[in-house]
């Protein structure tokens, strides 16, 4: 019966098994061939460990409690690490304050905040503070407005 | 010893670092309130800030965040029944109950003041531990020092609980793996970085801490929403706190439960793996069981001891955790473990060195620890009703703001926006984890002491000119080596054993 340790111990398998095939990419240099330690040698213990464990997680499984994944929230957080992501390729050529503010917004908007002032209020001033703080306090510079108006 | 304590002190009372400590135990109860989110989280949001500061800074302000964590903790424990961590769930169990009762002020009087007393007393004894075992440290070698990291790991595998070793062990090996992407230390080739520069230095600690516990954290509460509705309602049930006055003869009652606390949470705390949550367990059952039957029955409908006692045992266990990480550099929890990390980014390397080579850090950070606890006592205690507030703040606005301040932190270190989807992907496989029950500690732990164990392990092999035989030659290596087998066996094995044989004695009983 697929549980949900079983479940777990399936993607551990599956991760170690990976791990293990991409040992050989590493490469041993020509004087370490017959030393007993190279960078291979951790990696190959740890991969017998992770395929030993899984195998043994699947064959006994602590508990039979299946996976049960209704009554989550899966859209939001589908949209939330989409917006995360969008953020990460935003950041530098819109700016930190233009894209800082529009992931926030839209975080808060996501969770089902519908209040104009709680929406507004949660975001443009506190990253423009943040900003302030870090540039004029602690001195690390983070480029504000898109690139192109920097130029 | 005394110059040190000295310079410790001189560098504690500094104004800077008795600044760092109140706000460190400030914004620690802040976060700790937060249902969901623990000192780990707290501390991970905490590290980008302290990169410019001094290690002696930068840790003194972590120890206030840890301790203002466990302290926010019980906070919600005790008003909400929500324990923020796992060290404070023993503390709902009566805390919640007196609140419930009208006495939400004393209750938190009674934690406050049982945390301040746990953690004077430990501080105490942390002052005599760590140097007496950082003077025996400095006889370990590479060999011993490999091996006390396998019995760093083992065990907190061993204390994952009833039938989550196996996921624990594997959970420790996934963080040793991920460790080994990046440079290989020693040559230089590249490890699994296929063909990326970015992950040609390996993994930020600092990025899969934020990205396990605070990000995936926050995506949990997105997941599994908690009725804000109820967490108001209890607030405001809450709203009068009552009196934070205790009485005498309750003060009687506490002390002797504080000693024994004090002294069996500083001992868990110190062994590798156990921490809080565990000592706050086992002093609440010591107790209820040393109560008697009339005292012992109050025990979950409000008792004072009950709330006293995983109140002092939680908080002397924080300081106990100090010991193995200050003296050989090895952590015993997941937060001891961020710290370690920390540390290393600082360029220190905690461990024997650490007491002899920066003194000041060492014993500052002692004695910041005791700073901090006067500080949640005179400071936080009066404060709480208005820190409380933070509870009242709607997750649609909350949780925004943790996954904002999770990936900003990341991203202000290295400015590198492929940090930002590598903490996306981590986080949804730590969701993923979560939900299949897998703990993330050991992996941070597993994470953080993998590379130090493969360089332990390669400097051991080439003192024994390349021979795995230091691993039964060396006695200390050896000894260390068993106990870590034995930690991890006799849990599993042991009460199979104690069945088999009370079967055989039922059997032989009936036969006879």
């Amino acid at each position: 019966m697929l549980t949900r340790d079983r479940i777990g111990a399936l993607l551990m398998l599956v991760f170690s098994l990976f791990y293990w095939l991409h040992i050989d990419d590493i490469r041993v240099l020509p004087f370490q061939a017959s030393s007993a330690m190279t960078g291979q040698t951790i990696p190959e213990i740890l991969a017998v460990l992770g395929i030993g464990l899984s195998v043994l997680a699947l064959l006994r499984p602590s508990s039979s409690e299946k996976l049960v994944l209704t009554g989550f929230q899966w859209r939001r957080a589908a949209l939330i690490c989409l917006l995360m992501i969008a953020y990460g390729f935003t950041v530098r050529p819109v700016g930190f304050l233009i894209s800082t503010s529009l992931f926030l917004i839209g975080s808060i908007v996501v969770l089902g905040e519908r209040r104009l002032w709680v929406i507004l209020v949660a975001s443009v001033p506190l990253v423009v503070l943040f900003w302030a703080l870090m540039t004029q306090v602690l001195g690390v510079f983070i480029e504000p407005w898109p690139e192109f108006l920097g130029e | 010893m005394l110059e040190g304590i000295w310079s410790g002190l001189t560098t504690a009372a500094s104004p800077i670092n008795l600044l760092m400590v109140a706000v460190g135990c400030f914004v620690g109860t802040f976060i700790g309130m937060l249902p969901g989110l623990g000192p780990i989280s707290a501390i991970a949001l905490m590290i980008p800030i302290t990169y410019g500061f001094d290690p002696a800074t930068g840790l003194i302000l972590m120890a206030g965040v840890y301790y203002g964590a466990i302290f926010g903790g019980s906070t919600s424990s005790i008003l909400i029944n929500a324990p923020g961590v796992a060290g404070t769930v023993a503390t709902a169990f009566d805390g919640y109950p007196l609140a419930r009762q009208g006495m939400a002020g004393k209750a938190l009087a009674i934690a406050a003041y049982s945390s301040f007393s746990g953690g004077t007393i430990a501080a105490i004894l942390l002052l005599i531990a760590a140097p007496s075992l950082a003077v025996v440290s400095r006889a370990f070698q590479s060999t011993d020092y490999f091996a006390l990291m396998v019995l760093g790991l083992t065990a907190v595998a061993a204390f994952a609980g009833k039938g989550n070793v196996i996921k624990a062990l594997l959970m420790t090996v996934v963080g040793l793996m991920l460790a080994t992407v990046g440079s290989d230390p020693s040559m230089g080739v590249p490890r699994f970085t296929f063909g990326m520069i970015d992950l040609a230095d390996g993994i930020s600690f600092l990025l899969l801490a934020m990205a396990t516990f605070a990000l995936s954290e926050a995506l949990m509460g997105i997941i599994r929403p908690k009725s804000d509705a109820d967490r108001l309602r209890e607030m405001e049930a809450q709203k009068n706190l009552g009196s934070m006055k205790v009485e005498k003869s309750e003060i009687k009652e506490m002390a002797p439960v504080i000693g024994r606390s004090s002294v069996l949470g500083f001992f868990v705390g110190v062994l590798p793996g156990a921490g809080a949550t565990i000592a706050s367990f086992l002093a609440y059952g010591i107790e209820q069981r040393l109560a008697g039957p009339k005292k012992g029955a109050l025990f979950g409908k409000g008792s004072v001891r009950g709330l006293s006692a995983p109140e002092t045992a939680n908080n002397a266990a924080c300081s106990g955790s100090f010991v193995p990480l200050l003296t050989l550099g090895i952590p015993g929890s997941g937060t001891t473990a961020i710290m370690l990390g920390a540390l290393i980014s600082y360029g220190i390397q905690p461990g024997p060195q650490l007491f002899e080579r920066n003194p000041e850090v060492f014993w500052s950070v002692i004695i910041s620890m005791y700073i901090g606890n006067v500080i949640l006592l005179v400071l936080n205690l009066p404060l709480i009703p208005y820190i409380a507030r933070v509870l009242a703040v709607p997750s649609t606005v909350l949780l925004p703001m943790i996954v904002f301040f999770s990936l900003i932190g990341v991203y202000f270190v290295s400015f590198n926006t492929f940090d930002i989807h590598l903490m996306v992907l981590f986080a949804v496989v730590a969701v993923a984890l979560r939900l299949l029950d897998f703990p993330m500690a050991p992996m941070l732990l597993g994470f953080i002491l993998g590379g130090m164990m493969e360089e332990n392990l390669r400097r051991a092999l080439s003192i024994y000119n390349d021979s795995w035989s230091f691993l039964w030659e060396r006695g200390l290596t050896l000894s260390i080596l068993i106990i870590a087998a034995l930690v991890l066996f006799v849990p599993m094995i042991g009460p199979k054993i104690t069945a088999a044989l009370a079967r055989r004695k039922e059997t032989a009983g009936e036969g006879g």
